[in-house]
């Protein structure tokens, strides 16, 4: 089966929300920097208890020729315990009490919810890490847990079932989207998107608009190059049908965003009631539409 | 009618300061007067709206998302204060650990089953068999003498801290392997438990060939029954999670799992309570000087208390124990 790319949760608000789920990637890279940080806390909090300790100690065999150093023994119990308790707690404590955020996922840009879309608690938190162990089988490949979100249409591994919780991707920045940010909010109020549009050199189907639509709703996510790209290689077969030149723009130095106002461009098409003919000008009378 | 420029800037602006609010952690809501926050839940409805309307009539994939993502993130900020009752009350007050155990007493059945019953059988083949023990015990095992001064028995006084907490978090461990495997179909915890079992019973089984029985059950007797207990209660608990997936009914797994988890959770937490307790006494108080009739005093004692804990406790609906409950066992 294949994962799903987002859930839809109905808010108590009777607006539904679609949360884009994470995929394995993003949340292995969160697992190597919360390992890493779960690893440099305990090096340091034993450095740091190990001093401390250290003192106690020299200190009472000082005073006391016996050699009773009960504060370096309590302290090196306290270690073990407090040792323990980030081995088991860091992810319990993290995600409980930072709505499901732990600071490898605040870095990838990831975070769990409850399949109802609030943030979990300490209960789910519990609950999703402390059966950590099954997803790890065999330790540490984390193959069974691999296993089970690969084939989970929302991509959860055991603990996330019994805690009834999913992980999201929430990395969204406004800022990153310069000048051309208005422009999404300008068509709101215009429909008929994913229609198929007729122009006097052939249509474009509705599955073309589709492709086009996810790449405008991704393409502040990518980086420049791949941006460039995609734009060439969605626009490149339709060149033809808004009238351009195919070798001229494909000589063009800023080939991806006039590819990509080209698609812009489509998209306002298939909302405009009347299509635009602008762009058809040049296109020689046409003998049949079809 | 507001224009497509005035529209941008409020949800942009709405965007903003939930960002700023959120990144303000925790108290960030709390700092915010009563306008701000009528404010902020205005943008939001009028943002919901507003995605609501575009998605009804068709507007293109970006502007949804655009307007999605603000929403949600207007979501987190607004719902993220939110505590459901629902999410505190599995593991509120002090017999929910009790009734949750005498809930699921197949479960215990079968994993006291699985852990004393490999113990009996490793204890009898023990004795049938004694060559079976180099196969099953360690080298230290083997030289053991629980009466000698140079082990365990006597841990010299200032070392108890120390045994004690890795006793304490070893035993915590164990018990949190065995609940998770239980998502292996209970495979996992299965193993686990015969395996702990016939270590059990091969160490007894061999120190009562030699002679050694009672200062091996002096040593076990005073923190015994609540470790021991303490086991078999986490593998029910990893039961619990296979039942789900063994058998889960009319639910999806997914769904039984996750009716059954909040339950098993309160086990494997009133286990590691147990656990504590149990690690307290075999640091502090199995080594010590205490007599032979001592022990099986607080054998019995221990006894006692878990029978009157795990059949009584929370039995009369509506009485409330005085007792506040312990604090591991608030979630």
């Amino acid at each position: 089966m294949v994962m799903q790319e987002s859930i839809y949760i109905a808010t108590p608000d009777h607006v539904t929300l679609e949360f884009e789920l994470a995929g394995p990637g993003s949340r292995f890279s969160a697992y190597v920097l919360d390992f890493i940080f779960n690893v440099l806390l305990i090096v340091i909090i034993g450095l740091v208890l190990y001093a401390s300790g250290a003192v106690v100690s020299v200190r009472s065999l000082l005073g006391a020729a016996k050699g009773g150093s009960w504060g370096a023994s309590w302290i090196l119990a306290l270690l073990v315990l407090i040792v323990f308790l980030i081995n088991w707690g860091y992810y319990v404590l993290f995600e409980g009490l930072n709505k499901g955020s732990t600071p490898g996922k605040k870095r990838v840009g990831i975070r769990v919810i409850r399949q109802d879309g609030l943030p979990i608690g300490l209960r789910e938190a519990a609950l999703r890490n402390l059966v950590r162990a099954a997803d790890m089988l065999p330790p540490p490949s984390y193959i069974l847990g691999g296993l089970v979100m690969h084939f989970d249409p929302q991509g959860r591994r055991l603990g996330d079932m019994v805690a009834g919780t999913c992980v999201i991707v929430e990395n969204f920045d406004l800022a990153a989207q310069g000048a051309s940010g208005a422009a999404w909010a300008s068509r709101v109020e215009q429909g008929r998107s994913r229609e198929a549009v007729t122009l006097p050199r052939g249509a474009i189907s509705p599955q073309q608009i589709g492709l086009i639509e996810r790449y405008l709703a991704r393409r502040h996510q990518l980086s420049e190059e791949r941006r460039a790209q995609l734009a060439w290689q969605i626009a490149e077969p339709l060149l033809p049908l808004l009238g351009q030149d195919h070798d001229s723009a494909a000589r063009r130095a800023d080939r991806g965003a006039y590819c990509e106002s080209l698609l812009l461009q489509v998209i306002e098409l298939t909302q405009s009631k009347t299509p635009n003919i602008t762009m058809a000008e040049k296109a020689p009378p046409a003998a049949s539409l079809f | 009618m507001q224009s497509a420029e005035e529209k941008f800037a409020q949800w942009t602006g709405f965007y903003r300061r939930a960002q700023a609010i959120l990144r303000a952690g925790r108290r960030g809501l709390k700092k915010l007067n009563g306008a701000e926050i009528t404010r902020l839940i205005d943008d939001y409805q009028a943002l919901t709206a507003d995605l609501a309307r575009a998605r009804s009539l068709g507007a293109a994939r970006e502007t949804v998302d655009q307007l999605n993502r603000i929403a949600v993130t207007g979501h987190n900020l607004l719902y993220g204060q939110i505590r459901l009752r629902e999410s505190t009350a599995a593991a509120r007050g002090f017999a929910s650990f009790a009734s949750a155990v005498r809930r699921h007493a197949w479960a215990v059945t079968l994993s006291a089953l699985m852990f004393f019953g490999s113990a009996v059988v490793s204890f009898v083949a023990v004795q049938l068999h004694p060559s079976l023990a180099y196969d099953l015990l360690a080298d230290e095992f083997l030289d053991f003498d629980p009466a000698s001064p140079d082990n365990l028995h006597s841990i010299p006084s200032l070392a108890r801290p120390v045994v004690s907490s890795l006793i304490i978090s070893n035993n915590i461990q164990v018990t949190l392997l065995a609940f998770g495997f239980g998502l292996t179909a209970g495979i996992g915890t299965t193993v686990l438990l015969i395996f702990n079992g016939i270590h059990l019973g091969s160490v007894a089984g061999w120190m009562s060939l030699h002679g050694k029985d009672r200062a091996l059950w002096g040593w076990i007797m005073p923190h015994g029954a609540t470790e021991l207990l303490a086991i078999c209660l986490a593998g029910a608990a990893g039961y619990m999670l296979a039942s789900a997936i063994i058998v889960p009914g009319r639910l999806r797994r997914a769904t039984a799992l996750k009716r059954v988890g909040a339950q098993a959770l309160t086990i494997e937490l009133g286990c590691m309570v147990m656990l504590v307790i149990a690690g307290v006494i075999e640091g502090f108080v199995s080594p010590s000087a205490i007599d032979y009739p001592t022990r099986i005093g607080v054998l019995l004692a221990s006894i006692a208390l878990w029978a009157l804990y795990f059949l009584g406790a929370g039995r009369n609906r509506g009485a409330r124990p005085a007792e506040p409950p312990g604090d591991s066992l608030v979630s």
